[in-house]
């Protein structure tokens, strides 16, 4: 491996270069001493690469059949950088054993000849001597703009661009750059050497060592270097026009026959057939399904009874089960239309939300937490957007305004000139839609552009498999192998973000709030945190009393050497910085003082700058000098750690908005890698989505704010009335939840790799019925639940199970497992531990000393599952064991396992058997001790019915048993209480245990 | 895209078409209906005893359960231990030797060298090991004197220098060990083990995971998520102290006999309902689940009852010694899991013993002190019983160290983290011990020949177990997802016998 040595210094490669080529020049080598493309590395390519990389069309778009196509390279970037082996990435595949694919290798020979190549003749070749001249007749393409637009975004405009100009630099245009900052131009047109943007990266100094950390910026490579020298050799051209204009249009083209796939046009209206049973159709709904059914010679099954049907509509509608006086009351109403009006009552329920709003919640990936880090770190205000979800829902929201809210709420006014209202609030939470997954970008080192890109990809398969119905992350690599959505789609999609989400110029969640609330919310922060601040003041000074003689100790020590006028003067510059942030003393028990322009003289000043860092002394500087300082302040920092974990944040809305000024470009990222940009895109949707659809277009917003307006587009593209996807979607999803199985059963994906719809007119009836009503989405559960189909019973008879095996014709309604949520939200409420209050910061979670995470309750109980914390890592653990999804990122359709680990957790865990103890404790204080009673309400309650028979006697001779084991449990615990009635009462504690844990209880018939 | 194989519980090959099926799969039916299925005895109860004629279950397809599987090819292993080192192991202190640091220490020799590091203002020149390599077994393989325990196994090992990683900080680096993404949202390997193998022993999970009792790994419960694959396949946490798996016993307040007579209460409740309700397996299912969860009570325990091991081999762990107790005892169970059929066991080590950004001898010889001793009881103990041939161990962390300095707060150098080259190894299973391959340059900095990503590291994996890493696909969202994902790969067949 090639080093030079330079003392403790870090040689820079470009330097090297340029060593390298003196020192061959110099030592006058001729031509011939070298070994040229054509002689030494031809032949061996020819041999082992070109039948891949030769001839159109070329693997992955690399030509290796000329040193100049080398340099240009592939998808993956160039193949060589001339002069450095090392950096090349031909280098790296060869001797990887990467390339050639399969077991063929290139001999160890023969990659130290092009090993020598690159290092010694390159340079000359490809005619690119280390000023970068001599590009001109190298043969190789002309480096214009959009060659090096990438690398200043990449690189440079986190300090120099639109946020930030360090040094009055912004680097983001070629007009800014040749304008320069404070210090002049950045380039010199035709002098890499005098442009002190080359010198600046060569010498190391930009970007700055102890910057880059901070600001998640690394150094451009050599690659980029030389691309930067050639452009700036050729005079820093701007790019030609028409290579501008034909980056924005080109792309692989759409049939006609792609447009004609189903689900790219729009939904038509068939008419409602006409079945021969036509008593059983109450709703279209029913014909669309006879009309299948009577062709395979079959019909609905009969009806579920009353009770049965009552308890699937609960469940289905609010996800909890009728109370025993709920079940009175309905089986008492006697009208026809008892059963409609049942189903209306549901939908006005203020629960129903927080049933409908969960499944929105899964579509979008909502989370309580970051999902990164050891702490997971908590989202302290995610709950605006759960509850927007949940509003809406009830409110019966059209989904059209729905999705526009979440997608561009802070583009339909301006928010800035608003009243702060709970509707403001709400309407800008709704953009929480877009900022549910993971991100660690608070933390710098995971702030690199490769994670932000990661961010952007998932809000993509957020939108895109959620309301879209499309699987569109393929493209983010290479064009869809199955759909018509090309690399230029995603890319479109991608730039309708960047606005907001520029991975250029990132902003790190802590930094994406709108900082909000209402005056009520300040109010309560304001009064919960003084107390604490108060303890925080007076804790701090006690640690500045602490380090106050360390700290006087430790400045003289650092003046020591300076003449004595000199001391003085550092003396009085330094201070303890008494308008401090909280937290920001134990940091910084010394600055230097911030000066006024006018108060102070330059001296001062200049002082004040340049001993900055001597002046500066925090908590890290005496724990290194004085090993005694960290443990004799150990419990007043504990202390401190603790009061200030107790704060709570200042309101804020955690939002998606666009942050204004002239957008960066967004480039095709070939292999989906940021450092191999390809062309420049506009933001757009899927080329294939044209058929009877306006298209997307941006305009410039009407209230002068400072927004782009592409979400708005996007989302007034969504949801106009005949969109193919969005109405579908949705429709299929409400389809989902309520029959178990989508008309497309692959909800996220509708493309040509996805399941094509058992019911293709129904559909469409249902997607056009559901605009016709104006996207209400109650309307739609009315009519699917009124229908006869849903009404059936869930039996199964031989002759529909041989017919219609897997009820994909719908001959019988499914009966299917509670999910997570149903089960743990049903088990509060049949335990009478459910706290009904609504909305607001989730409910924090606690670890149990057997490692069982459940929910904190409060004295009125436990509020419903989905007010609970939703953390990525160690959520509830009865949740979890119920297929509750980890979001990664979204969740379009769940999983439903039956596993042992949820029989342990309903058997042993904590969870059901206190529940179950309250339970009991209820159904004593009501009906006292007579075990007929006692079983009777117990059945009432967890199972909505009365118990036959054998089930009463049954569970009387198991209460007798259970007594009688709990009876000498207690006698040999010497309990203190009567020993009897305690006995008694556990006993139907196990009994009410029991029944939770029966099959039924957890399955809708 | 068809199956391939005409044999029963078929390979997890890119499975089902790509066109829509009229019919819908077994497995489908399941997803759908609310079912998923955990166990062999429920399996055949389902496939055989109950509804021999169902025209559900003749429709074959796939259903996400635990039954052992056929691989795609005979395998070498039917087991994996993945002694997981996360932290990262510096190794040019522990597997690779390099003298030249000792004549360039102090100096930063060329721009490659500073590339990585995290901090660059922490960062000094060239720090040389403190440590003296020698050569062992018949192999003549050097390790560093850290390492005394494994130097007496080195020719069951393949040492792999030429590792080489994809990010510099632990999150992303770990999960792209587990995942092969940097990203939280993939399975792990476990997971997707699990997923193509099943396992041996219905009682037990597949995949179980033995985590440090001081304390979870980075990124938690992660490590061992299924993300999207069915939940059925990711680990299993079993706890070294307590009750090995969450709420595994009865409650402790409850009579000794009261579970008993509640179990049996349940079933007489559920199978009274299920009369009512015929040809529904998944409600036979969840009967069945109830009986499981009963069964994994006695087999768990009775897989990590140490007390039946001999007081020899106690001793051999280390069970004895305070210093290495802890990881001992794990290694140990994990020989007592993969002797009952566990197919994919995983250790990890309390939080980032390895990452010694400072005071590099001082946390070095505490991880290896911990760590050295049992790992090399546990390649002996496998080999006496017979089961190091069919088991595959796994040594390794999520990347190693710059063999620059890095000096913090605390004054004395230590190293930072380095993913350009580092050392794994591998034992067992069909590996070919006593290897050496491949190798990092002269400063231990960057895996330069026979370079091994972790695509190739987990491709090889999944190769001893019989699977070929490009076939073994989940169909999600119409994509063939792989472990691998679209990342060109090899099987490393240097390494193996």
């Amino acid at each position: 491996m090639m080093f030079h040595m330079t003392g403790n210094r870090i040689v820079f490669p470009a330097v090297l270069l340029a060593a390298l080529l003196l020192s061959s020049a110099a030592s006058g080598a001729t031509p011939s001493d070298l070994p040229t493309f054509k002689a030494v590395v031809l032949p061996i390519l020819a041999e082992n690469c070109l039948m891949c990389h030769g001839q159109e069309p070329r693997q992955g778009g690399l030509d290796l059949q000329s040193a100049a196509a080398l340099l240009k390279g592939g998808e993956s970037g160039p193949a060589i950088v001339a002069g450095s082996p090392d950096r090349s990435l031909i280098m790296e595949k060869l001797v990887s054993g990467q390339m050639p694919p399969g077991e063929a290798r290139l001999s160890p020979e023969d990659i130290d000849r092009i090993r020598r190549w690159i290092e010694r003749s390159a340079p000359k070749e490809t005619g690119l001597a280390a000023d970068g001249k001599g590009a001109a007749h190298s043969g190789l393409p002309a480096v214009t703009e959009k060659d090096v637009l990438p690398i200043f975004q990449v690189r440079c405009v986190a300090c120099h661009g639109k946020r930030r100009q360090e040094a009055g630099l912004d680097l983001r245009t070629r007009a800014s750059r040749l304008n320069g900052g404070r210090s002049g131009p950045a380039v010199v047109p035709g002098n890499p050497d005098r442009s002190p943007i080359i010198r600046k990266i060569e010498s190391g100094e930009m970007p700055p060592v102890e910057m880059q950390l901070a600001n998640s910026v690394r150094p451009p490579t050599a690659a980029e270097l030389q691309l930067l020298r050639r452009w700036i050799a050729a005079g820093a051209p701007p790019d030609p026009p028409v290579a501008a204009a034909a980056a924005a249009n080109g792309g692989p083209a759409v049939t006609e026959k792609d447009r004609k796939f189903w689900s790219f046009q729009p939904p038509g209206r068939p008419p409602v057939p006409e079945v021969r049973s036509q008593q059983f159709v109450r709703t279209p709904v029913d014909a669309f399904l006879l009309e299948k059914l009577e062709a395979r010679g079959l019909s609905f099954s009969p009806p579920a009874s009353r009770l049965q049907l009552l308890r699937r509509a609960y469940l289905d509608l609010v996800g909890m089960p009728p109370s025993a006086a709920e079940v009175k009351s309905y089986l008492q109403d006697e009208e026809p239309d008892a059963y409609e009006r049942m189903i209306e009552r549901l939908l006005s329920s203020k629960h129903y939300g927080e049933r409908w709003g969960r499944y929105w919640l899964d579509l979008a990936g909502y989370s309580d937490s970051e999902g990164f880090g050891a702490h997971d770190r908590f989202r302290p205000y995610a709950w605006r957007y759960r509850d927007y979800v949940i509003r809406s829902f009830n409110r019966d929201k059209p989904y059209s305004q729905f999705l526009m809210e979440q997608i561009a709420g802070d583009e339909l006014a301006d928010y800035r000139k608003e009243n702060v209202t709970p509707e403001l609030i709400d309407r800008l939470a709704a953009t929480g839609f877009l900022r549910t997954t993971p991100d660690p970008t608070d933390a710098p080192e995971r702030g690199f552009i490769a994670e932000r890109m990661n961010i952007i990809a998932d809000e993509i398969e957020v939108l895109t498999s959620a309301v879209m119905g499309l699987t569109v992350k393929c493209a983010r690599c290479h064009d869809h192998k199955y759909d018509p959505i090309s690399q230029r789609d995603y890319y479109r999609l991608s730039a309708i973000l960047q606005t907001s989400y520029d991975p250029y110029e990132w902003l790190p969640p802590r930094k994406r709030r709108i900082p909000i609330g209402l005056e009520r919310e300040k109010a309560e922060v304001a009064a919960h945190n003084r107390p604490l601040k108060d303890e925080i003041r007076s804790l701090e000074k006690g640690l500045l009393q602490e380090a106050a003689p360390f700290v006087d100790t430790l400045l003289e020590e650092r003046l020591a050497d300076l003449p004595e006028a000199l001391r003085r003067e550092l003396r009085a510059l330094a201070h303890t910085p008494q308008d401090y942030e909280d937290g920001e003393l134990s940091r910084k028990f010394l600055v230097a003082r911030e000066l006024d322009q006018d108060e102070s003289s330059e001296v001062r000043r200049y002082l004040a700058g340049k001993f900055k860092k001597t002046l500066q002394i925090g908590l890290a500087d005496l724990n290194r000098r004085f090993p005694g300082f960290a443990p004799k302040t150990e419990s007043l920092r504990k202390q401190l750690d603790e009061v200030k974990g107790k704060l709570r944040q200042e309101p804020y809305v955690r939002a998606l908005m666009d942050t204004g000024g002239r957008p960066s470009t967004t480039f095709l990222l070939k292999r989906g890698n940021h450092l191999s940009p390809g062309d420049a895109v506009t933001p757009g949707v899927p080329a294939v989505l044209t058929n009877g659809v306006i298209p997307y277009r941006v305009d410039p917003l009407k209230h002068g704010q400072d927004s782009s307006g592409r979400r708005l587009a996007l989302a007034r593209w969504l949801t106009q009335p005949g969109h193919p996807l969005t109405s579908r979607v949705m429709v299929n999803q409400v389809w989902l939840r309520h029959f178990g199985r989508g008309l497309v059963p692959s909800p996220s994906n509708f493309g040509q790799s996805g399941e094509a719809p058992t019911h293709p007119e129904l559909l469409d009836w249902l997607a056009t019925e559901f605009v016709r009503r104006g996207w209400s989405i109650k309307a739609l559960h009315r009519i699917m639940m009124t229908s006869t189909a849903y009404r059936q019973t869930s039996r199964i008879a031989p002759e529909v199970l041989e017919r219609d095996p897997e009820n994909v014709l719908l001959s019988r309604m499914r009966r299917g497992r509670m999910d997570a949520e149903a089960l743990y939200d049903s088990i509060l409420k049949v335990t009478g531990r459910l706290d009904p209050r609504p909305f607001g910061p989730a409910d924090p979670l606690e670890t149990r000393p057997n490692k069982e995470v459940v929910a904190t309750g409060s004295k009125a109980g436990f509020r419903r599952s989905i007010y609970t914390q939703q953390r990525r890592y160690d959520p509830v653990s009865l949740l979890e064991a119920y297929d509750m999804p980890r979001m990664t990122p979204n969740c379009v359709e769940r999983e439903n396992s039956t596993v042992a680990t949820q029989a342990l957790h309903m058997m042993n865990g904590t969870t059901v058997w206190e529940h179950s103890r309250y339970m009991a404790g209820r159904i004593i204080d009501r009906v006292g001790y007579d075990p007929k009673r006692q079983i009777l309400h117990a059945y009432l309650k967890a199972l909505s019915r009365e118990p036959t028979e054998w089930e009463l006697e049954r569970s009387r001779a198991a209460l007798e048993q259970f007594a009688d084991h709990w009876t000498s449990r207690l006698r040999d615990d010497r309990n203190p209480t009567p020993v009897h009635w305690a006995a008694q009462w556990r006993a139907l504690s196990s009994l009410c245990h029991t029944l939770l844990n029966s099959a039924e209880f957890s399955f809708v018939d | 895209m068809r199956r391939q194989s005409p044999r029963k519980p078929e390979p997890r090959a890119k499975a089902a078409s790509l066109a829509g099926s009229p019919r819908l799969s077994r497995r489908e039916l399941f997803a759908r209906s609310g079912s998923l299925l955990y166990g062999t005895a429920l399996a055949s109860i389902l496939g055989k005893e109950l509804f021999p004629p169902d025209p559900l279950l003749a429709s074959g397809g796939e259903s996400y359960d635990l039954r052992p599987r056929t691989p795609h090819f005979d395998p070498k292993a039917k087991a994996v231990i993945h002694l997981f080192m996360n932290g990262g192991p510096s190794q040019v202190d522990l597997f690779d030797p390099k003298p030249l640091l000792r004549k360039y220490a102090g100096t930063v020799p060329n721009r490659d060298l500073t590339s990585d590091i995290t901090s660059p203002t922490q960062s000094g020149g060239l720090l040389p090991s403190p440590y003296s390599f020698s050569r062992h077994g018949q192999s003549g393989m050097e390790l560093s004197e850290l390492l005394p325990h494994l130097a007496t196994q080195v020719d069951d090992i393949a040492l792999i220098r030429s590792m080489y990683g994809a990010h510099f900080n632990h999150e992303p680096a770990i999960f792209f060990m587990q995942t092969g993404r940097t990203v939280a949202t993939r399975p792990s390997v476990g997971a997707w083990v699990a997923y193509g193998l099943g396992t041996e022993n219905q009682n037990l999970p597949a995949y179980v995971v033995l985590d440090d009792p001081k304390g979870l790994p980075v990124n938690g419960i992660a490590n061992w998520q299924s993300a999207w694959l069915p939940p059925v396949y990711q680990g299993t946490r079993f706890r070294a102290e307590g009750p090995p798996v969450l709420n595994l016993d009865p409650r402790p307040e409850w009579p000794d006999s009261l579970a008993k007579a509640q179990r049996s209460l349940l079933q007489d409740l559920d199978r009274a309902h299920r009369r009512e309700r015929p040809h529904e397996p998944y409600l036979e299912g969840r009967i069945a689940s109830y009986e499981l969860a009963a069964r994994m009570q006695l087999a768990a325990s009775d897989a990590l009852d140490l007390s039946r091991e001999t007081e020899q081999t106690r001793e051999m762990y280390g069970l004895n010694r305070e210093e290495t107790a802890s990881y001992g005892k794990r290694c140990l169970m994990a020989r007592r899991l993969v002797e009952r059929g566990v197919r994919f066991v995983q250790l990890y080590i309390e939080s980032q013993i390895w990452d010694a950004h400072s005071d590099l001898d001082k946390m070095l010889r505490y991880s290896c002190g911990k760590t050295d001793r049992p790992v090399a009881a546990l390649l002996t103990d496998l080999k006496q019983r017979g089961l190091l041939d069919s088991t595959l161990v796994v040594w390794g962390g999520e990347f190693g160290r710059l063999p620059l300095s890095q000096t913090q707060a605390s004054g004395v150098a230590g190293r930072d983290h380095g993913p350009s080259g580092f050392s794994v190894w591998m034992a067992g299973g069909g590996v070919k011990g006593g290897t050496t391959y491949g190798a990092t340059d002269e400063f231990g900095h960057k895996a330069v020949e026979n370079r091994v990503s972790v695509h190739d590291f987990h491709a090889t994996i999944l190769h001893q177990l019989g699977m070929n890493f490009r076939d073994l696909a989940y169909e999600r969202h119409g994509l063939h997802e792989r472990l691998t994902d679209q990342f060109p790969a090899r099987v490393v067949s240097e390494v193996l016998a």
